[in-house]
């Protein structure tokens, strides 16, 4: 699991990799929660995400709840095939704000 | 303290020492007269006090008190005393001192000089002021157990010292008094017990008062609940709007008993109470979820089906918050059609539907039935001891359509509910019909079960540490190739696995690394593949386990949630000698026919 945060334009992309799960969520979690102190725009590009649990679907939730309260802009980009699982049997791939690219996404907010 | 009176000349004589004035030492009749005092005592406490005085003075001693093992074990209470210090509620460490000796022997002990005793505890005497010289300790056995132990402090008058026979009319006077405490225990716990009983009866009726009146037959929704226990975590509602219009939904609130009744009685209100001005159940149902987030903890969660029904022309407004897909069923053609879950559970995430809340999606009945219902019915055991499942629901349907819907309901409860035996969940089924059709339906003939062969896949002991996940989900999808489960089932059961692991390592383990193993055993059974995962815990609660107490799941709402999402079957059943828990998953394999 490694995750790598790129400022595109003003916009953070935070790319995770790998498996996001109990023993590696906290530091995705802190990841997010950091970018929110710097970054007003954050895509959070989940492509090369082979696995993720409920811990790591409630650190994106929390971010996103947090993006929300303040008026930025969060939104998920890249959902691999394992992530949009979890998030379709969480029903919150109508919650959160998916673009099929990193692009589309920044597009979108633009 | 007055001391009692002693005659000097019996002094030298411990047989006959301490005789009061102008009467005989009467053991036997102290004995007698006290026994019976206890055996007619309401509460041990209030004899405690007047026989402490009286065992006092008659043997001629400064003080004595009467001490009982605490409810954790831990400790010996002072209840009650007589003397000059007054210790009652003093607590001093179990098995420590002169009176935890006499505890943990069951013997009774004469200390003639508590300065040559190693343990004698001189803490109390510093704490009183008082001095402690001599003592003499029985304890309070009874049967195998040891209550606790009465003391009597300090011989008066000759050389101060007590004698064994004073030590026999103790130990005598103390298994009365042994025997009343645990009269008192248990008549106490009875009067407990009945009052807990009663109190529950009082919870279910209430809920019962939460659930709607009995629809008329010519009403187009219908509803039935029956609790598993006294007391339900299913609901359903249904509430007419001055325009005709009609709101409804069905609950199920993840957990059984008491919590998972009060959440259900919380959630049944907000709904009646929000519904009255929302415009749509995605707003509604979005409300709720806020609300329950704002105070629902311990990782209880509630699914939802709520609605909106417009009767003048048959269609309606759904909104499934992770509820099982109610099935709309056409009596003309047979088909089934599912609505499935566009929103979450709700009480998992707060704030996370958009300005107009969860999505709706817009049903038309056209003729048809809308069957709404929980997992207490997919899951049912049927007559022939397997798994209703959504076919049989189906099924069931179809067998009943032509019956009228109040009926009906109970037609479909009863195959499931069989007479005499309680159910394993709570069941609820909600219909909504479009009252133009009378429906009429040919009988399909539910699937005899099969027969079940084992066959062992795998057994892993692992660490329960967030670090052995991976590997845990390794083995698991290795396990489901080998039983070969489609593609698209490997990356489910690995997650429900992981779930079901990380609940116990948050929960049971709280975290710490080396607080025990998990063991998990891969099984073929029959169609089906079934993982055992088990830990070395606390049992979730031993007090309780009942077959149909094992759905209890510990807290974790999403994760609790995405393991019922993709099996057939998630549950605590008994564990085996020497297991802490077993969390059972079932899930079916395709067979070749389907």
């Amino acid at each position: 699991m490694s995750y790598e945060v790129t400022n595109v334009n003003g916009a953070a992309v935070v790319a995770l990799t790998g498996d996001v799960d109990l023993q590696t969520s906290p530091s995705v979690r802190q990841k997010l929660l950091e970018s929110l102190e710097q970054y007003t725009r954050i895509v959070v590009d989940l492509s090369a995400v082979n696995y993720i649990d409920s811990s790591g679907v409630a650190s994106l939730v929390e971010a996103f709840q947090v993006s929300r309260k303040r008026g930025t802009f969060f939104a998920l980009a890249n959902v691999s095939t394992a992530a949009m699982r979890v998030l379709s049997l969480a029903r919150l791939d109508k919650v959160f704000t998916i673009h099929p690219s990193v692009e589309a996404a920044l597009a979108a907010q633009a | 303290m007055q001391a009692p009176q002693i005659t000097p000349g019996d002094e030298s004589s411990p047989a006959t020492a301490a005789k009061a004035p102008g009467e005989e030492r009467d053991h036997l009749g102290l004995i007698a007269e006290m026994t019976k005092e206890f055996a007619a005592a309401n509460d041990y406490k209030a004899v405690a006090h007047t026989a402490l005085e009286r065992i006092t003075k008659y043997v001629g001693a400064e003080a004595s008190s009467l001490f009982l093992v605490s409810d954790a074990g831990d400790a010996l209470v002072c209840v009650a005393c007589y003397g000059p210090v007054d210790i009652t509620g003093l607590s001093i460490p179990a098995a420590t001192g002169v009176v935890g000796r006499c505890v943990v022997s069951r013997k009774g002990l004469l200390v003639r000089d508590v300065a040559k005793d190693k343990d004698f505890g001189a803490a109390v005497d510093e704490k009183t002021g008082f001095t402690t010289r001599s003592i003499l300790v029985a304890p309070l056995a009874f049967g195998k157990e040891c209550l606790g132990a009465i003391e009597i402090i300090n011989r008066i008058g000759g050389d101060g010292l007590f004698n064994d026979e004073e030590l026999v009319l103790l130990e005598t006077l103390a298994r009365a008094a042994a025997l009343a405490i645990n009269n008192f225990r248990l008549t106490h716990k009875i009067v407990q017990q009945e009052r807990d009983r009663h109190e529950l009866e009082l919870a279910a009726e209430i809920q019962r008062d939460l659930l709607p009146q009995p629809s008329t037959r010519d009403f187009p929704i219908h509803g039935i609940n029956i609790p598993a226990r006294s007391v339900s975590g299913d609901f359903f509602d249904i509430l007419t709007l001055p325009d005709g219009r009609i709101w409804f939904n069905v609950g199920d609130v993840s957990g059984k008993g008491m919590n998972a009744a009060l959440l259900m009685a919380k959630t049944s209100s907000l709904f009646r109470c929000l519904a009255k001005s929302a415009e749509h159940p995605g707003q509604l149902l979005n409300a709720i979820n806020n609300e329950l987030c704002e105070t629902n903890s311990r990782g209880m969660f509630v699914t939802m089906v709520g609605g909106l029904f417009d009767p003048t022309n048959g269609t309606m407004r759904l909104t499934n918050a992770g509820h099982e897909p109610p099935l709309l069923f056409d009596a003309r053609t047979e088909r089934f059609t599912a609505v499935s879950a566009d929103a979450p559970p709700l009480g998992i995430a707060p704030d996370i539907a958009g300005p107009d809340g969860f999505p709706v999606q817009e049903v038309s009945l056209n003729g048809g039935t809308l069957y709404v219902f929980t997992d207490g019915l997919t899951e049912a055991t049927t007559f022939g001891g397997g798994m209703l499942g959504i076919d049989g629901v189906r099924a069931l349907i179809r067998d009943h359509a032509d019956q009228a819907p109040d009926l009906r309901l109970k037609s479909i409860a009863g195959a499931v509910k069989l007479p005499g035996q309680s159910l394993r969940d709570d069941l609820t089924l909600l219909v909504a019909e479009d009252m133009a059709v009378a429906p009429l339906a040919d009988v399909d003939v539910v699937a005899p079960p099969e027969a079940p062969a084992d066959q062992q896949i795998m057994r892993i002991r692992v660490p329960g540490r967030a670090d052995r996940l991976k590997l845990i989900r390794t083995a698991t999808e290795q396990a489901a190739q080998y039983c070969d489960a489609p593609e698209s089932w490997i990356f489910d059961l690995k997650m429900a696995v992981d779930e079901a692991c990380q609940n116990i390592i948050r929960h049971a383990y709280q975290g710490r690394d080396d607080a025990g193993d998990i063991v998990i055993d891969f099984t073929r059974r029959g169609g089906a593949m079934v993982i055992d995962i088990m830990d070395f815990a606390e049992p979730v609660d031993p007090e309780k386990i009942r077959a149909r107490d094992l759905n209890e799941v510990r807290p974790g709402g999403l994760g609790v949630h995405l393991i019922k999402s993709v099996c057939d079957e998630a549950r605590f059943v008994p564990p085996p000698p020497g297991v802490g828990n077993l969390f059972k998953l079932t899930k079916r394999l395709p067979t070749k026919l389907n």
